[in-house]
Order: C-alpha cells, then structure tokens, then sequence
C-alpha cells in the first residue's frame, strides 16, 4: 500500500470514521450498559463519555503505526454496537417502553 | 510522561496546531464570552441596576401562581416552570409537551413574567426556546451567554459548531500534553531576554501547561453540552425508546409514579418554598411542578451545591399535599454513577459551585485559555515566516479576532447601558456589537497589525473606564445605594471595568511604544 493511500486511510479513519463509529457506540452503549442503582446509567453514561470516546478513537487512529489495527478496533467497536442495535430493532416491543431491559 | 516516537511527536504537532489554525478564532470567540459569561448574573445585576436582593422564591407567589393558572387552559397545565426573571421577579412557564411535525420536541404554553407587584408584567405563548429569548433589562447578559453557547447560529447548528470548536479544544488540549517532552521542566520555562517568537512560546507554553486540566475540563463538558439535546438524545432515544424522547425524559429527568388524574389543588407554594430554602440552605434556582392541579402532582426545587459540594441540591415535595417527600438526585430517583457524573458537568463548566471564588478562578483560567489560543495562533504563524506574505491576511485576521472582540463585546455593554432605559437595548446591545465589529473590520483593513492592536487596546480600555460614568449618567444605583441594598457587586463591577480598562491602556500603549507586534512574521524561529 502507497504512502499517499496509508495518509488517506488514517486521515478518514481519524475523521469521518471516527464520527460516525462513536456515533454508533453511543447508540449501543444504552443496551449493554448496567442501569445502574437509579436505571439510568445506560442512558446518562453514553451521552457523558462521547467526547471521550470520539477523542480516544481519533487518538488511537493518529498514533498507532499499524494502521490495520486500528481499522480493526474501530471496525469490531462498530460492528458490536451496529449489531447491537439492528437486533433492537429487529425485535417486535412496545412503543416508550425501554428496550433490551 | 508519555515518551512519543520522533515522528509521532511531529505528527501531534501538526494536529496541534492545525486544530488551533482551523478553529482557533471561532475557540477564542467561545472562550472569550464564556469567560465573561462566568460572570453573566453579575453583569446582568450591574447593567440593570438591579438593586432587590430578595428572592423571588422568598416573596409570597402563591397566590400569583393559582391566579395564573385559572386564567391559563388546562390542557397547558402538564409542566409549570418557576423561575427568576430580572431585578429578582417571578417567571412562570405554564406548558404541555409537544413533538412538532418535523419531529423536534418541544414545550410549548404561555410564559408570564411578573412584576415585583405580582401582576403580570408580560405574558408571551410559545414554545420554551421563543418564551426564554432576551428582555430589555437582561439583552446584555443574555447576548454574553447566546455568543457562548451558539455563536448566534440558529439551532441546532449552533450548538452544534460550538461542540464541534470543543472538541477541537479538546484535541490542542490532549496533544499539547503529549508533544511536552519535560513537562515539568517547561511548565517552569520563561526567558524573559530571549527572541521574542521563543517568549512568546514560553509563555504559551506555560499558560497552556497550568491551565491544561481546566481546558480538558471545559472542552469535555462544553461538548457534553452542545451534543446533549443535538445528537445525543435522539440517539440515545432511538436506541433504547424507539426514538421517544418524551419517554427518555421521563426516565432520566422524571419522577415515576402511578398516574392519578383526579383534579387537586395544589399545595400552598409558598410554604413548599420556604421548607426548601430551610432545608438546602440556599434559595432555588428552578422550580419546576408537574401536573399541575392533579392529585399526583409533583414539586421539584433546585437548588445550588452546598457549602463544600460540588453536587447540585434537588428536593422533592408532593404537590397536592405539599408535603417533603425526599432529597434526590438531579437525573434518576436515587443516587448513582451516571446521575451524579451528569449533575456536577454544570457546575464543573460554569465554575459556579463555591460562589464567587470558583467564578474567579474560573473566569481567570479562562482568560488563560483565551492568551493560550491566541499566542499559539502566532505561533504558528511565526514558525511559517517563510511563507510570511501569503498568510498575512491571517496575521491580521488574528489581530481583528484577538483585540476587537473585547472591544466589540465593550461596545454592546456601552449600548446596553444608553439604550436599556429607553427600553431598546434588545436591539442596541447586538447591533452595538455590529457597529463596533465592523469599524474594527475596517480598520484592520486599513491599518497594519503593529499599529491595530495597540489602537484598539486603547480604544477598549478607555471604553471600559467609560462604563461606569455611562451607567451612572443614565440612572443606574450609585455605589451607596447598591451597597446599602445589599448589591456590592455592582461597585465591584465598576471598580473592575475601571482597572480593567487602566491596564489595557497601559498594555496598548506599551505595544505602542515597542511598535513591533508580538510575533512578527518576518522572524523565522523553529519552534519545536
């Protein structure tokens, strides 16, 4: 792989991909996640940590030489979370009762 | 210390200042008014001549509260928000929630402003985000913190632009970290006789480094906020309620409870206010009911941190009986991870939780941050002195940015302060701010970077000597009346403006004399 391709890759991965993966990982967080004493830490927690998120996937896309592994870390969180989701969806529930609970 | 590669240091460098180039005036734009806006409810004290020092919530609003409702329908009695407005008066939102055809969720109701008397000063029907717009006594503090928090970008691109500026503060925050190879060797570093491009450095390098964690921390929480009701909420919605809000809302922000829709009168308010004030010490910032005239009515008062706390007080009372029901969390019914996390970003962003010394502290970081964004930007600049013609319409750009926004933001309060007693500075502070920006504009067209920034220190710091004699001369308390009223703030305020002011004169005419600016382009130093 060219050295001009390489730059690009680690440039959409750090910025598009990031975005968009964080994104996604916010979405799913909620259907992991433990509620917490309250019920609420799945839905508080994802909102709080997305700056975070988004800035460790960027990091992680700037600084690591094996730019297939970060294609990997950024695709495995995406795929899960993705998943996670689509299968949300894929069940039949109530309207305004939380799901996956 | 994290000890990156050569190479990846270069590259942390690059992100470094990249991230300041491309948003870096649109970060100090964020910053400088958040700066100022840390101190928005004094200012809004000081422009007004608000000279009552009594609560709202510690005056009797029961009986305004049950009048209103009678003359308000029913069907906006779902949500009924208490709250401050002005000189200590009462505002009352009575509301339904609603999803609009495009799908944003809103409040919607009629809004009722009091006056000290009780009687309706003002009454307004909308949704929550039209109702809380500016009043003529409060357009300048509410002009500080809508620049903050969107810039004046209509929603939610606004806030939106604003996330997006936070987490560009928080890259420059995190990569300034890691491109330090001794830290605590350049946190200590300023030689005072060197190159002037080499004391800038230093000096944003130690600027930077002590006020890192405080830029980490309102980058953090700044983007917390400006993604929270943008992207966050209907994500997180989407997700675990099928992409209903209402329902999240209900969830984080609600108190559960079987529904009971037999009517009820509600509990006597004042006394509910007074039990909360005795209770948390501290007078409500927000009184929020729920279900208005039902039997499962509920009371929610929301109160600053207590001595010593970082975390907000909430207390819950039953509506219909009026009775204390519980101390709770601001998010969920009980004490837990995400709810106090969520609870103390406010706090933690606003610098509000210890009075006026966090306020202080946080208002002098933040002025850190504005000198740390700025020096970077010529910085890097100067490290591009080869390429000197080319970027010096930015030199100059960073030169307009950089000195006209205080003057600009100094007009606006010279504006507010003429026009608020002929009840226009709703429209004179913003078109003030204008005025001020394009004559600056124009003159950084005209005028070389040398000459602008000394000129418009002086310009800025003769403004601000000139604000307290301007609010003086169109009626506003003097010092013995506010003192005397228990408003000390608004003689600390003018004293402010007026060392304020004495020090950017002398800072422009410093720079005046030395007639060289800061970091000149035709200086070529390595930087890093």
């Amino acid at each position: 792989m060219s050295q001009s391709l390489r730059k690009w890759i680690r440039l959409f991965l750090a910025g598009p991909g990031a975005v968009f993966v964080s994104l996604v990982i916010m979405g799913g967080m909620p259907l992991w996640l433990p509620r917490g004493a309250a019920g609420v830490d799945n839905l508080v927690l994802p909102l709080i940590l997305v700056p975070l998120i988004w800035a460790a996937l960027f990091f992680h896309a700037c600084l690591d030489r094996r730019l297939a592994r970060v294609a990997i870390v950024a695709g495995v969180l995406f795929l899960v979370h993705g998943g996670l989701i689509a299968h949300k969806f894929s069940e039949p529930r109530p309207a305004a009762k939380e799901s996956g609970q | 210390m994290i000890h990156l590669k050569k190479d990846q240091t270069k590259l942390m460098i690059a992100v470094h200042g990249w991230a300041g180039i491309m948003l870096g005036l649109l970060l100090y734009a964020v910053v400088f008014t958040g700066m100022a806006a840390v101190f928005a409810e004094e200012i809004g004290s000081w422009s007004s001549g608000h000279v009552e020092s009594r609560s709202a919530f510690e005056r009797p609003i029961d009986s305004a509260v049950r009048r209103l409702a009678a003359q308000t329908p029913p069907k906006y009695h779902e949500g009924v928000d208490l709250f401050e407005v002005g000189d200590h008066n009462l505002g009352v939102f009575f509301h339904r929630h609603e999803t609009d055809p495009d799908g944003t969720f809103v409040s919607r109701g009629l809004y009722y402003r009091l006056n000290r008397e009780g009687t309706i000063a003002n009454t307004q029907f909308g949704t929550g985000e039209e109702v809380f717009g500016a009043n003529n006594d409060d357009a300048l503090s509410h002009f500080l913190v809508d620049t903050h928090v969107r810039l004046h970008v209509p929603n939610p691109w606004g806030l939106l632009l604003t996330g997006i500026v936070g987490l560009v503060m928080l890259v420059a925050a995190i990569s300034g970290l890691l491109i330090h190879r001794h830290l605590l060797k350049d946190i200590f570093t300023l030689r005072r006789n060197a190159n002037p491009v080499l004391v800038d450095r230093d000096r944003h390098s130690v600027a930077g480094s002590w006020s890192l964690p405080f830029a980490f921390i309102l980058a953090f929480t700044g983007s917390f906020f400006s993604f929270f009701g943008t992207i966050g909420v209907p994500i997180v919605a989407m997700a675990a309620f099928g992409g209903d809000i209402q329902a999240l809302n209900d969830t984080v922000f609600g108190n559960p409870g079987r529904p009971d829709p037999r009517p009820a009168v509600i509990g006597n308010l004042d006394r509910i206010a007074a039990d909360a004030i005795a209770r948390s010490k501290e007078v409500p910032t927000f009184v929020s009911i729920e279900n208005f005239g039902r039997a499962d009515a509920k009371v929610t008062s929301f109160h600053p941190p207590r001595d010593g706390d970082i975390e907000p007080v909430t207390l819950l009372y039953d509506g219909a009986k009026g009775r204390f029901i519980q101390t709770k969390p601001s998010i969920g019914t009980q004490p837990s991870t995400g709810g106090t996390l969520a609870a103390i970003m406010a706090p933690l962003h606003f610098g509000n939780f210890a009075g006026l010394l966090s306020k202080a502290v946080w208002f002098a970081l933040g002025f850190a941050m504005c000198y740390v964004t700025i020096t970077g930007m010529r910085l890097w600049l100067a490290r591009r002195g080869e390429t000197a013609r080319s970027l010096e319409w930015l030199d100059r750009t960073v030169a307009v940015v950089a000195f006209g926004l205080p003057l600009a933001l100094v007009a606006a309060a010279a504006g507010f302060l003429v026009t608020m007693p002929l009840g226009s500075a709703t429209f004179w502070t913003p078109t003030a701010f204008l005025i001020a920006s394009a004559v600056v504009s124009v003159a950084g067209f005209s005028l070389r970077s040398a000459m602008l920034a000394p000129l418009l220190q002086l310009a800025t710091g003769l403004l601000m000597m000139a604000l307290p004699t301007v609010r003086l001369a169109m009626g506003g308390p003097g010092w013995p009346t506010a003192i005397e009223a228990g408003q000390p703030v608004i003689a600390a305020l003018d004293l402010a403006f007026v060392l304020g002011g004495i020090c950017m004169i002398r800072q422009g005419a410093k720079a005046r004399r030395a007639r060289t600016p800061a970091a000149p382009l035709s200086t070529p130093v390595a930087i890093a």
